[in-house]
This record gives C-alpha cells, structure tokens and sequence, in this order.
C-alpha cells in the first residue's frame, strides 16, 4: 500500500467510525447512543469567541404568542 | 416575536449557551425546515395547538442549522391572506373572480375536464411542473400518475437549479457525487456565496472546513463575502466559469497534476480531452475570462494539488449558455485529480438501501416508449429528458440496482421552454392543461410573456398554492396547501445522497388545506385510477415505503432524526461507473450518440448589441426570501422593501444615476422597474437583478399580477437559442445584455453619451 492508498484508507474508516458514531447520538436511547451524544456534544462544541454562527436574530428569538398569532391569522390586527 | 435587532452579545452568550428548559405547555417536534431547499433539521415549538416558535435542533450534528426564514414561519403562515379554501374561477381567467368550492367537487370537475383533455388531444396534453421541497410529500406520486396516464411533459425549477446538474453528472461517471466538506482540503465556490441566512449549512461546513486549515478558491464577478475570505478570488466575467476550467486542466494537464494510475484505470477519452484542452492556452483563457494567467494557474495547481478538493453543486453552472460543458469540465476537474468517491473529495453515495426510493415510486418503466418519444423538448434539448437519460439506464441497474435513478427530480424532465413553447401553440402537439403545484411558473422560467401567453390558452389550470401568487391568477382552480409546520416528512435528500432524515407534524394545517399526497391521491381518484395511489394516509404510504426496516412511520420518526447507509468509497473498484463505458468518460459516448459534442468546450456571448451594453445577470437569492416566496411577510419585506440593483460606482456614474434612485433595465423582451444601490463590489458593466420580485399588496389578475409585470426579473431572461444551453435548453441568466433608463427627460441624451462612450 503506496503512502496515497494508506491515507485514502485511513480516512476511509475514520469517516465510517463518525458516521456509526452521529448515528448512534442522533437516536439517543441506548447508554451507548447517550455515550456517543456526549462525545459528538464536546467534538462540536465552539467557544462563544469563535462561534461565526452567533446572530442576534436568531439567539435572542423569543418565537409568538399563540393568541396573537391566531389574531393576526383572522385578521383582527 | 422577533427579537429586536440591536444586538447585545452578553444576550446572545445568555440565550445560546445555557441548557434548554423544558416549558410548561410547550410540545416541542423533531422537523425539517421547509423554507428552502436546503431542509435544515430544527425543532418546533407548540402552544395551544399552534406552532409558536422554530429553534434550532437539540441534535449535535444539527445545531445553529437554521435562519431568518426559517424562525419567521409560525408567523409567514398564519398570514391573513394565506388561501385556506379551494377555489373555483367564475370569471374570465385572470379576472380575479372566484367561488369557494370544496375538494370533493373541485376533483369531480377537473377529472371530467382532464380526462376531455386526454381523450381529444392525448395524454401528453396534460404538463405539470412543480417545486417539490414546497411539496414535500409529492414523493414522486405526480411522476407516478403521470407516468400512467401517458404524459411525459414533467418540468419543475430544478431544470436550471440542481436537478439539471445530477443529469449532467451522470454522463460523467453515472451519478451525482455530494461533496465530502469534513474531510477535504481545498474547496472551490463557483460563483456560489453561502452565508449566514442562506445555504446556512453549507456556509457552516465551509467555515469549518477554512477553520482547520482547508483552503477556499472561488470564482466569482462580484467581490462576494465568500471572495473576501478565499485564499484565491478569481473574478472572471461573468458566464465565463466554463472557460475558466478549461484553462484549469490545461495547466494540470501541461504539468501533470493529474492522477495518472486513476486516468490510466478508470477513465476514457483523455487524450481527446488532451486535445480540446490545448485549444485553450493560458492567454486565451485570460481573455475570455477577464483574469491574469497566473492566477489562474495558481488557482488550478491549488486544486489539484492540494486535495482532496470539492466543487460543491453550484447553481451558477445551472444557468448558462455552457451550462452542459461546465458541469461536465466539475466532473472532468473531479475525475482526473482523483478526487471521486474518496474521503474529502465527491462521494457517489446512491440511493438508500432501506427505503423505496422515489424513483421506485415514480414507475417510470409505466411509460410506453411511444409517449417517452413524445416529450418535449427531447429532439432538440435531450440532455435531461428521457431520450438523453435513455443510455443510463442499463448501468444504472448495473451499479446502483434499478433503471431509472431520477437524481434531485432532474432525469426525466421536459426542458421548460419547449413545454411553455408548446402550451402557446407553437409546439408539435397541443398542451391544454397545466398543473402546478408549490410553484410559481410563470416567474421560475424565462420568458415571462410566452409563459403568461401560454397560460391564457389553456384549457384547464390547476394549482395547489399557499397564497395568491402571480401564477395562481391565472388558474381555474386553487387548491390551499398545507405547510412544512403541518405535514409529516419522510426526506430522503431527492435521491442525492444516501442520508434519510424525518420530520414530526407540528400541527393541523388551517382550513381546509391538505398535503400534496391528498391532491395526487384526490386526482387518481378523479381519473377512476385510485390503485395508483393505493394507500389511504401519508404515515400508510410512509409505513410502506420503510417496510424492509420493519418499522412502520409512527415507529421511524419517533426513533430516529437521521438514518444513514454505512458509507462506502470507491465502490467503482467493484462495480465500474454507471455510466455506457463503465468507466469515467471525460468524451461522453452518451452526447456523441444524441449528436453533440462529446467533449466540452466554451460558446462564446453573441456580438454585442450598442443599444444594450451592459450585462445582468439573475437567479440571485436575498435572505429574507426564497425565490419567489416569502413577499407577504413583513418583517422579510422590512427587510428587502423594493427590488435593488447592485451596479457598481462606475457605471452608476456613467448612466448619472444615484443611490435609491428608481430607474428601469430594459432588454429585447421587456423592461422593469428597480431601485439603484451602488456597491463597489460590483464590477464595471454587470449589474445584479434580485429574483423573483412581485408584492402581494399590488393589484391582482391579468395586467397586473400583483407587480409581476413591473418587477419580475423573468421579463428579461431570454430563451431565444443564442441564449439556451444547446443539450439542456435551459437559458442563459449569468450576463444577459440590457440598458439602464434613467427615468427623466434625460434618458435620450444619457443614452446617446452611452453608446459614444462605449464606441
């Protein structure tokens, strides 16, 4: 196995090992779906310092009020 | 609401990085954002039977997937205006007179009037064209009873958006490769711009991918935001992306980037390709492309070098004149590094073993080859119809276990034009009726007029619709439908990738709005073929379509937020490629037998036409929308008020026009209205046109359309050949030409300045 082959190889079972691994932490039933939630949890964490995803619009969402929206629905606002 | 937008970021630390509580009264569902085509997974938040808030997924692999569209749709379909009733037209089409009908009757008529249509005219009368993530639970069942009844005239948006893209794909190596962003080292963004509330995964992967050290090229006109943070910005004339490619493998082909044992193993042609490729030295490309040769050097040793590398699906590509040769040069530039079906570069996943896929429900195999032979389009435009896909079939049951693999939606289809050719009685048959479903036709395609004509001679029109858009104006019937808040999901990525993911009803749609599966079923009914819908809810048809799981729907979703196949690489080892040859063919067998160039190669624009020298170009997504939905919704429309014209300072000067200003833009086929904003991140003579722009406040019905005809970028967007792709037929929306007005007494005498300065 050339050193090419070697890395194609080695990505390939890391990739299958964290597709088991998202799999089992998106059912999170078993202890050992919950021991991969965790894992997969920690591995994906950012700091809030480096989270390109913060936006206001979207953290500080605080969704609607039923009532309000069953108003607006029947035209009432 | 809405929170405000003044931001306070110890508010946001506050919000995001605390563990969720559960709330009284609140039942939270596991669902799939239907916004967009792009289907990030997200979480509802119930209140009294009504959906009130959409966060972001508890899921690890999910998280922060969601945007703007997506946190406002509790609100966007509680809108007042929103069609909750089936509705009958009593007046002439497009007058806006209409009765409330219910389903049941509503069916009763349009399958007499359909099955007149049939029997005088045929079954290739009756086209249907539609938008499926709108539709979600379509599944193919419009296919499907299509393909029974005996019409091929099939089309929908993803003729120019992805669906033509996983056609092309397969005269490469038979299948449509899904980039592999957690493992690569260099990707490379045509034109494409991701961001924050748009394409939001795909902007996450890119971002994380850059953070640990991949590198980022991208080939963009506009300095983009994803310009600004490549190591490499190519910015080429706009339409020139397939040009720019030939003069990549040029250079990897001169210095031998390549990967020899795959190209010596698994491909045929190269020496053809070697050939076409020395048409295009350096100089020539720089020319065509506008760039310096050697960046686009640097660009090209960077990808083949510096791999694994991606080109991500790109909707740019879509919707050119080159638009087959472009695609096709995606796969070449794949292929030959060596990046296909490895870790980090494109993956050819296939469908998902466990489930029946929607091309199994589609049954395409239903349809004779005489009524195949009559789609439209397929003489002239064969790449994606039956005709073009016809060579795949024997090795795609070969490498992927079934005939017909109907990738994004996009194998089998009727290339618009010609379908809306026909409908205005300028085809080889009569079109008489015309279903849409989810989409807004009349402004998705180009060529707006012959497509408004070709509605106003239909004999019958059907809609299954959310609001009253411009195309629902004209129908004569509209049936309300129901949202993604209000119907369950099975979402098997449309047969790209291999990933099965579910989506929990949140709520009762309102009124008496039904799901797509209702309609089709409704229709079957109504065409005395109810056994091609056998089944009598959604979750039964869902139950049946899981079966070899032994999990019946309710079990499925309540288990499982995503399903994958145990990935495999280099599957081709064993199989070859589902492609004529088996192998990766950089000279198609399949274009040479359909009688087109088997290798790619880069049509030039026509000559310049002074009364029109400056180049638009279209198909541009703003955050607040998507593509021509969303406009009813205030706090989107807050957001975007008016269509905007980005036109650089240059040219804004050289027309004398100024920031906010209305003006026009004017081609051969019509003009619009639009309001100036100047970037400097536009280059001098193009300028954007945002898609899709009409306001629902606005006069209704024929002359009117709701602002349709002063607004709407498909007015402009030519389908005459020199601006359709020749093996798909789809138009060419990156650098159509055109003029700004200027609207004063002036316009003559700038005009004038215009063209002497352009001479």
């Amino acid at each position: 196995m050339n050193p090419k082959e070697r890395e194609i190889w080695r990505l390939e079972r890391s990739t299958k090992f964290l597709v088991w691994m998202a799999s089992k932490s998106s059912k999170n039933k078993t202890w050992l779906d919950k021991l991969c939630r965790l894992l997969v949890t920690k591995v994906t964490a950012v700091h809030p310092d480096d989270d390109f995803l913060r936006d206001p619009l979207i953290d500080e969402d605080k969704g609607f009020d039923p009532d309000e929206l069953d108003r607006f629905q029947r035209g009432e606002q | 609401m809405p929170a405000p937008v003044p931001f306070n970021p110890q508010d946001v630390v506050d919000a995001k990085y605390k563990k969720r509580k559960t709330r009284s009264g609140v039942v939270t569902k596991r669902t799939i954002c239907q916004s967009c085509d792009i289907a990030c997974s997200v979480v509802t938040e119930a209140k009294k039977g009504r959906v009130v808030k959409v966060r972001s997924s508890d899921n690890p692999i999910f998280k922060d997937n969601i945007c703007m569209k997506g946190i406002i749709a509790p609100k966007g379909f509680a809108n007042p205006n929103r069609i909750t009733h089936p509705l009958k037209r009593v007046g002439e089409r497009g007058s806006g007179k209409w009765e409330r009908v219910s389903w049941e009757d509503a069916f009763a008529d349009i399958g007499v009037r359909l099955k007149a249509i049939i029997d005088e005219h045929g079954p290739e009368a009756w086209a249907v064209s539609t938008s499926q993530w709108n539709t979600a639970t379509d599944h193919g069942l419009g296919r499907r009873i299509m393909n029974h009844i005996g019409s091929p005239n099939w089309t929908s948006g993803v003729a120019l958006c992805a669906g033509n893209t996983a056609a092309i794909n397969r005269y490469t190596y038979g299948w449509f490769p899904i980039g592999d962003f957690q493992n690569t080292k260099c990707i490379v963004l045509m034109g494409h711009n991701p961001r924050r509330h748009s394409w939001t995964p795909m902007y996450t992967w890119i971002k994380q991918a850059q953070a640990r050290g991949a590198k980022l090229i991208v080939t963009d006109p506009r300095r983009s935001s994803s310009a600004e943070r490549a190591d490499i910005w190519l910015p080429l004339k706009v339409g020139s992306d397939t040009a720019m490619m030939l003069g990549w493998l040029k250079v990897i082909i001169d210095e031998e980037l390549y990967d020899k044992d795959f190209v010596r193993d698994w491909t045929i042609g190269f020496d053809e390709l070697k050939e076409r490729v020395d048409e295009y030295p350096l100089e020539r490309v720089a020319k065509l492309t506008g760039c310096e040769s050697s960046m686009i050097a640097k660009a090209a040793r960077m990808y083949a070098t510096e791999g694994p590398s991606i080109i991500p699906w790109t909707p740019i590509t879509d919707m050119q004149r080159n638009s087959t040769s472009g695609i096709r040069l995606q796969s070449i530039l794949r292929a030959i590094c060596g990046y296909v079906d490895v870790p980090g570069g494109e993956h050819l996943q296939g469908f998902n073993p466990d489930i029946v896929n929607e091309s199994t429900i589609e049954m395409h195999h239903v349809l004779s080859n005489e009524q195949k032979a009559k789609q439209l389009g397929a003489d002239k435009h064969p790449a994606f119809t039956y005709r073009g896909q016809e060579r795949f079939r024997e090795p795609t049951k070969r490498v992927w276990g079934q005939e017909y693999a109907n990738l994004i939606m996009g194998c089998h289809m009727t290339p618009p034009s010609s379908l809306f050719r026909a409908m205005a009685g300028e085809g080889p048959y009569p079109v008489k009726a015309f279903f849409f479903l989810g989409n807004n036709p009349m402004m998705s395609y180009a060529n707006m007029k012959l497509i408004i004509e070709a509605m106003m001679k239909q004999d019958l029109i059907v809609t299954h619709e959310q609001f009253m858009t411009p195309s629902a104006q004209l129908a004569d019937y509209i049936l309300p439908a129901d949202s993604w808040l209000e119907r369950p999901w099975l979402m098997d990525s449309f047969g790209w990738t291999s990933t099965i993911r579910t989506s929990e009803k949140s709520m009762e749609p309102p009124g008496e709005c039904r799901s797509t599966f209702e309609f089709w079923k409704l229709l079957a009914g109504a065409l005395d073929r109810s056994e091609i819908v056998p089944w009598e809810t959604i979750e039964d048809f869902y139950s049946y379509r899981l079966e070899k799981l032994g999990m019946t729907w309710d079990e499925f979703v309540n288990t499982t937020d995503v399903h994958f196949a145990p990935p495999e690489f280099r599957k081709y080892r064993k199989t070859g490629f589902a492609t004529p040859s088996g192998k990766v063919e950089l000279k198609s067998l399949a274009l040479e037998e359909l009688g087109f160039d088997p290798l790619p190669y880069f049509r030039e624009d026509p000559p310049i036409d002074p009364n029109f020298p400056l180049l638009l170009f279209t198909g541009v997504r703003e955050d607040g929308f998507f593509q021509t939905g969303h406009r009813h919704i205030e706090e989107m429309r807050k957001r975007h008020p008016e269509p905007l014209l980005f036109v650089s300072p240059e040219t804004a000067e050289l027309y004398r026009i100024s920031e906010d200003e209305w003006v026009e833009v004017e081609n051969e086929l019509a003009k619009i209205s639009i309001k100036v904003a100047i970037k400097e991140t536009m280059p001098n003579g193009l300028i954007r046109i945002p898609h899709g722009w009409w306001k629902p406040e606005m006069k209704q019905g024929v002359g009117h359309l709701s602002g349709a005809l002063k607004y709407a970028d498909a007015q402009l967007c030519r389908d005459d050949e020199d601006y359709l792709d020749l093996e798909q037929g789809i138009p060419h929306l990156k650098g159509v030409p055109c003029r700004i007005n200027k609207l004063s007494s002036r316009t003559a005498e700038v005009r004038a300045d215009i063209k002497e300065s352009i001479v």
